[in-house]
């Protein structure tokens, strides 16, 4: 659930997510359910030229299960709040 | 579910045209007509993209398909305006990779 | 020293939870390599790292002497989540005296 509620605050803030087949996608972060799907607005391929597959996509769904990093922005990553939450999880388990 | 967490469903794309790109690397487009909590999809008057570097994209029809969650990567939302003035034999392109799960 | 319920380690994520806000070492699938400050994780190994740099291997093989060329190709990101399905080991810090 920590990734999932740290998501969530993070709805409206704009994210690069790297996928498993290397492609990179910068969007604003509309929304992210349980399985850390996410839906992104007004993305940009960050590699145009080399994947010119989603030209015409503005908004898209990206299943959890493919994604391997979230580049995070710097003002949306408060270092205190995420070792507190991280701990509070660690003892829950 | 809380308020911040809008609808992550795939719902206001349904009867819409959608892209799908699956975990093979092909891209599918199609009408959405349904789908469920696993991603699986069914697309109507769909047709395959097929991206080279050498021809540009050549389009193969495939009918309706139903295509399993497990298997997609990422779903769009096709803008009429910017693919209608998209020219797709203009587009010169290696496939997309597939997603490497593993090694 | 630290209290029981932080110092002590039963299983291998407590291990994890002692390097919290540590730089440590990711080895992650795909050839690739992570070093960075750990800030978050949970129970699949999902992370948040601080002051990451990713380093990716990877080999072509020339085509005339067919020999093996090895490239590594180093990135610095400020904030990566990272999600655990990808990571093969975690590394702690060294702790010498």
């Amino acid at each position: 659930m920590l990734f999932f509620s740290y998501f969530k605050e993070l709805v409206g803030k704009e994210v690069t997510v790297e996928l498993k087949n290397d492609l990179a996608i910068t969007g604003v972060l509309h929304s992210v359910d349980q399985y850390l799907n996410i839906k992104l607005e007004n993305i940009k391929v960050v590699d145009e030229i080399k994947y010119p597959h989603m030209m015409s996509v503005k908004n898209c769904f990206i299943r959890g299960s493919v994604v391997r990093y979230v580049q995070l922005p710097v003002d949306g990553v408060d270092v205190e709040i995420l070792h507190d939450a991280t701990r509070r999880e660690a003892r829950g388990n | 579910m809380a308020s911040a967490n809008k609808d992550t469903g795939l719902e206001y794309l349904v009867n819409q045209l959608i892209s799908v790109i699956t975990n093979d690397g092909r891209n599918i487009v199609g009408m959405l007509k349904g789908y469920d909590q696993a991603t699986n999809l069914i697309i109507d008057e769909s047709h395959e993209r097929v991206y080279s570097t050498t021809t540009g994209v050549e389009q193969h029809v495939l009918g309706l398909y139903i295509i399993r969650g497990d298997n997609i990567a990422v779903v769009g939302e096709l803008d009429d305006e910017m693919e209608s003035t998209l020219d797709l034999t203009a587009i010169k392109a290696h496939p997309l990779k597939p997603i490497q799960h593993g090694a | 020293m630290a209290s029981e319920e932080d110092g002590a380690v039963k299983e291998p994520l407590d291990l994890i939870r002692l390097s919290l806000d540590e730089r440590i070492y990711v080895k992650l699938r795909a050839d690739r390599e992570l070093r960075g400050k750990l800030h978050a994780y949970d129970q699949h190994l999902n992370m948040i790292l601080g002051e990451v740099e990713e380093v990716v291997t990877t080999t072509e093989i020339d085509d005339e002497t067919y020999e093996e060329i090895v490239k590594t190709t180093k990135r610095q990101v400020p904030y990566l989540f990272v999600r655990g399905d990808g990571v093969i080991l975690v590394s702690p810090p060294l702790r010498s005296a």
